[in-house]
C-alpha cells in the first residue's frame, strides 16, 4: 500500500545572509493509520516540516510524495484542490472566524470543495459530534473556552475526512489538563482510523503518541516507535 | 469532489463568494456602515442633482410649451448709420399675409407719461411705458386679464388704459373698483383692465397700453409699429422667421430685429446645464474619495485577517478565491453605498420637486447609473487589497507574528 506520505531528501532553505537551512536532508515514510509526534527545540524545523508537507511552502530541493503524488513542482491550484481534500490543518492558535458559530467554523473546511451549504452544516453538525461539542454548533468562538475552540478547530480539520491531518503545537496555548483532553481526542481520531501528525515541544504530550521523530537543526536525529503507548 | 487526471480541485460555489464577502462586512458593521456611506454620499448628490435639474427642467420646458414656442416678435432694430430704425408702415399688414402666420398684432410707443395724478411731474415716469396696442395684442401673447378688460374696436379711440401688472403695481391701482384715473400728459384716462404678468414677455408688464387712435390724436402717435407680435403654425416657426425680416421691412431687411421670446427661457434651462455639470462634478468627487475610502478599509481589513487569509488557504482556497472574496467584499460594500445614495438621491429629488410643484422627472439612466457607478468603484477600489490579499504567502500569514 503506498504510504500516505513519504519525503526524501528534503531541504528548505530560507534566503537570507547566511541562508538558513530550516531543512536539512529530511527523509521520513508516514503509513495510513499512523499518529506521528514531531519533538525538537525552538527554531528546530517543526513548523517548517509541517508546511512543506501540508503544501503550504514548497521544499528548495528533495522530493514530497502524498499518497504517491509528486507535489513538489505542482502549481498553486493543485496545492489548494490537494489541501481542500487530503490535507487538514490544527494550529496553535486555533485560528477560527470569529463572527461565524462554531458549525459555521467547522463548515469552512468543505467550502473549498465546493460543498453546498445544507451539505456542509449537516457533516459539520456531525463533526461536532465526534469532538465532543454537538450541543455547541451556535456559539461563537469567543463564547468556548481554548480547549473548546480547539476542538472546534480540529472539527475543521476533520470535517473532509483528509487522509492526514497536521497539527501544529494543538496544546501550546492551553493548560495541561485541557491539553490532555485534546491529545486524548486525537488519540481517539486515530484509533477510528485516522491519519496524524502532531509537532509539539512538550515532552509530557510526545510521550502519549507511538512514533517520536525528533528534529535537531532540521535534521531528524531520531524517529522511534513506541509499542503499546496509545491508549 | 470533483476530481480530474486523478487530482482532487479547489472550487468554490458562487453563493459562498458572496456569503463570504456579506460576512466579512457583518462581522465589522460600525466600520461597513461609515465606508458605505461616503459612497452613499457621493451617489446621492449626483442623483439628487440629477433629479433635480431634470425635474425643473421638465418643469420648466412643459411651462415653454404651455406658453408656445410660436410667438415671434419683429422690431425695428437701428440703420446702418446707427440710428433708430423705423418699420414701414404697411408691415404689420404685410406679416398678417405670410400663410403659416395665425395671429399678428402691432405695439408703439407713444411719447407721454403716465401719473396717477396731475401733481406728480411728468419726470417721473416710474419707468412706465406708454404703449399704443392694437385689440388683438391680448390674444397674440395669450395674455390673461388681472381685471377688467382689455382694448377693444369700441375703445381705440377713448381714453381707456390697460396696465401691466407692473405697471399697476407702481401707480398704485390693484383693482377697479372705485374707478380709477390716470393722468397722461394733459388728459386723464380710465383704467379698464389690468393685465396678469406675461412670462414670455416680461417687458410688457411695464407697459401701459391705450388704443391707437386716441395716441394719434393726443399725441401725435406715427402709425409706424415699434414691435409686431406675431403667432404662426407651431411646425412653421423657423420657416417664417426667416422670411420676417425682408417681408417687414423689404427695402431694408437688415434693419429688422427678429426674436422669439421662448429662447429666453430656453436660455434659462441651458444655464441650469452648467450648473448641473459642476455639481455632478463635486458629487463625482465625493464618489471618488468614497472610493479612495473603501480601498483604504479593504486593505486593514486584509492586514488584520492575515491569519483568516492563512487559515483559508489551508483549507484549500486559491489565491483567486482569496483575491474573490475581497473583491466581493469590496463592491458588496460599495453597492450598498449605491443602492442606499439611489434611495436617498430618489427621496431627496421628490420632496424638493414636490415642493417646488414639479413632477418628479428622475430620468432611469441616472438610477442605473448611479448603481453602476458604485459597482464600478467598489471594484477598482478592492482590485489592490484583493491582490494583495491573493499573494500573502499562507504559511507566514497562519503563523500570529513575522
Ligand atoms: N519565513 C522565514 N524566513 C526566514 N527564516 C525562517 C522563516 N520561517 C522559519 N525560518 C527559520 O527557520 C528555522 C526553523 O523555523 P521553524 O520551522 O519555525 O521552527 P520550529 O517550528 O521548530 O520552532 C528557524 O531558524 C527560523 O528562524
Ligand atoms: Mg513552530
Amino acid at each position: 500500500m503506498t504510504p500516505v506520505l513519504e519525503l526524501s531528501a528534503v531541504t528548505k532553505e530560507f534566503p537570507g545572509n547566511p541562508p538558513v537551512r530550516a531543512l536539512d536532508g529530511v527523509s521520513l515514510r508516514i503509513e495510513s493509520g499512523e499518529l506521528v509526534g514531531v519533538v525538537g527545540a525552538s527554531g528546530s524545523g517543526k513548523s517548517t516540516l509541517l508546511n512543506v508537507v501540508g503544501t503550504l511552502a514548497r521544499p528548495t530541493t528533495g522530493e514530497i510524495r502524498l499518497e504517491g503524488r509528486d507535489i513538489a513542482k505542482e502549481p498553486d491550484r493543485v496545492l489548494a484542490g490537494l489541501r481542500a481534500a487530503r490535507i487538514g490543518f490544527v494550529f496553535q492558535q486555533f485560528h477560527l472566524v470569529a463572527g461565524l458559530s462554531a458549525v459555521d467554523n467547522v463548515a469552512t473546511g468543505l467550502v473549498y470543495r465546493g460543498v453546498s451549504h445544507r451539505k456542509r452544516r449537516h457533516a459539520s453538525a456531525e463533526a461536532l459530534d465526534r469532538v465532543g461539542l454537538g450541543n455547541r454548533g451556535e456559539h461563537r468562538p469567543n463564547q468556548l473556552s481554548g480547549g473548546e475552540r480547539q476542538r472546534v478547530a480540529i472539527a475543521r480539520a476533520l470535517v473532509g475526512d483528509p487522509a492526514i491531518i497536521l497539527a501544529d503545537e494543538p496544546t501550546g496555548s492551553l493548560d495541561s489538563r485541557t491539553s490532555d483532553e485534546i491529545i486524548g481526542l486525537l488519540l481517539d481520531l486515530n484509533t477510528q482510523g485516522a491519519t496524524i501528525v502532531i509537532i509539539t515541544h512538550d515532552h509530557a504530550v510526545a510521550d502519549r503518541l507511538p512514533r517520536r521523530l525528533e528534529l535537531v537543526d532540521g535534521r531528524i536525529v531520531s524517529d522511534r516507535q513506541v509499542a503499546g503507548v496509545a491508549s | 469532489m470533483r476530481v480530474r487526471n486523478g487530482c482532487p480541485r479547489s472550487r468554490m460555489r458562487r453563493t459562498d463568494l458572496l456569503r463570504s464577502g456579506a460576512q466579512g462586512l457583518l462581522s465589522r458593521r460600525a466600520r461597513t456602515l461609515l465606508t458605505a456611506l461616503g459612497i452613499a454620499i457621493g451617489i446621492a448628490a449626483m442623483i439628487g442633482v440629477l433629479g433635480i435639474s431634470s425635474s425643473s427642467k421638465a418643469a420648466l420646458l412643459a411651462r415653454i410649451d404651455d406658453l408656445g414656442t410660436n410667438l415671434l416678435a419683429v422690431q425695428a432694430g437701428q440703420s446702418i448709420f446707427g440710428d433708430d430704425a423705423k418699420l414701414p408702415e404697411a408691415a404689420p399688414a404685410m406679416i398678417r399675409h405670410i400663410p403659416p402666420v395665425e395671429q399678428a398684432a402691432a405695439v408703439s410707443s407713444v411719447d407721454a407719461s403716465v401719473r396717477r395724478t396731475d401733481l406728480i411731474p411728468s419726470s417721473e415716469t416710474g419707468g412706465i411705458a406708454v404703449t399704443a396696442a392694437e385689440p388683438e395684442v391680448l390674444d397674440t401673447l395669450q395674455g390673461a386679464m388681472d381685471e377688467g378688460r382689455f382694448l377693444d374696436e369700441a375703445t381705440t379711440a377713448a381714453p381707456a388704459i390697460v396696465l401691466g401688472s407692473v405697471a399697476a403695481e407702481r401707480l398704485g391701482i390693484t383693482d377697479l373698483r372705485q374707478g380709477p384715473m390716470v393722468y397722461l400728459d394733459g388728459h386723464w384716462f380710465n383704467v379698464i383692465g389690468i393685465l396678469e404678468p406675461l412670462p414670455l414677455n416680461p417687458d410688457l408688464d411695464r407697459a401701459a397700453f391705450i388704443g391707437y387712435d386716441v395716441a394719434k390724436q393726443l399725441f401725435d402717435t406715427k402709425a409706424n409699429a415699434t414691435t409686431i407680435y406675431l403667432r404662426t403654425h407651431p411646425d412653421q416657426v423657423e420657416g417664417v422667421r426667416s422670411l420676417l425680416a425682408r417681408t417687414a421691412n423689404p427695402q431694408a431687411p437688415n434693419e429688422v430685429q427678429v426674436s422669439r421670446p421662448s429662447d429666453a427661457l430656453e436660455a434659462k434651462a441651458a444655464v441650469d446645464a452648467n450648473l448641473t455639470r459642476l455639481l455632478l462634478g463635486l458629487g463625482a468627487v465625493a464618489l471618488i474619495v468614497g472610493g479612495v475610502g473603501i480601498a483604504n478599509v479593504m486593505v486593514i481589513s486584509v492586514l488584520e485577517r492575515r491569519s483568516e487569509i492563512g487559515v483559508r488557504r489551508a483549507l484549500g482556497a486559491k489565491r483567486s478565491h482569496i483575491a474573490g472574496q475581497f473583491l466581493t467584499e469590496s463592491i458588496m460594500l460599495s453597492m450598498l453605498g449605491g443602492v442606499t445614495g439611489v434611495a436617498l438621491g430618489a427621496a431627496v429629488t421628490r420632496i424638493y420637486a414636490t415642493r417646488q410643484g414639479w413632477l418628479v422627472n428622475i430620468p432611469t439612466e441616472a438610477l442605473a447609473a448611479g448603481v453602476g457607478a458604485a459597482l464600478v468603484v467598489g471594484a477598482l477600489a478592492g482590485l489592490y487589497p484583493a491582490v494583495r490579499a491573493a499573494r500573502m504567502d499562507p504559511a507566514e500569514a497562519v503563523y500570529p507574528t513575522g
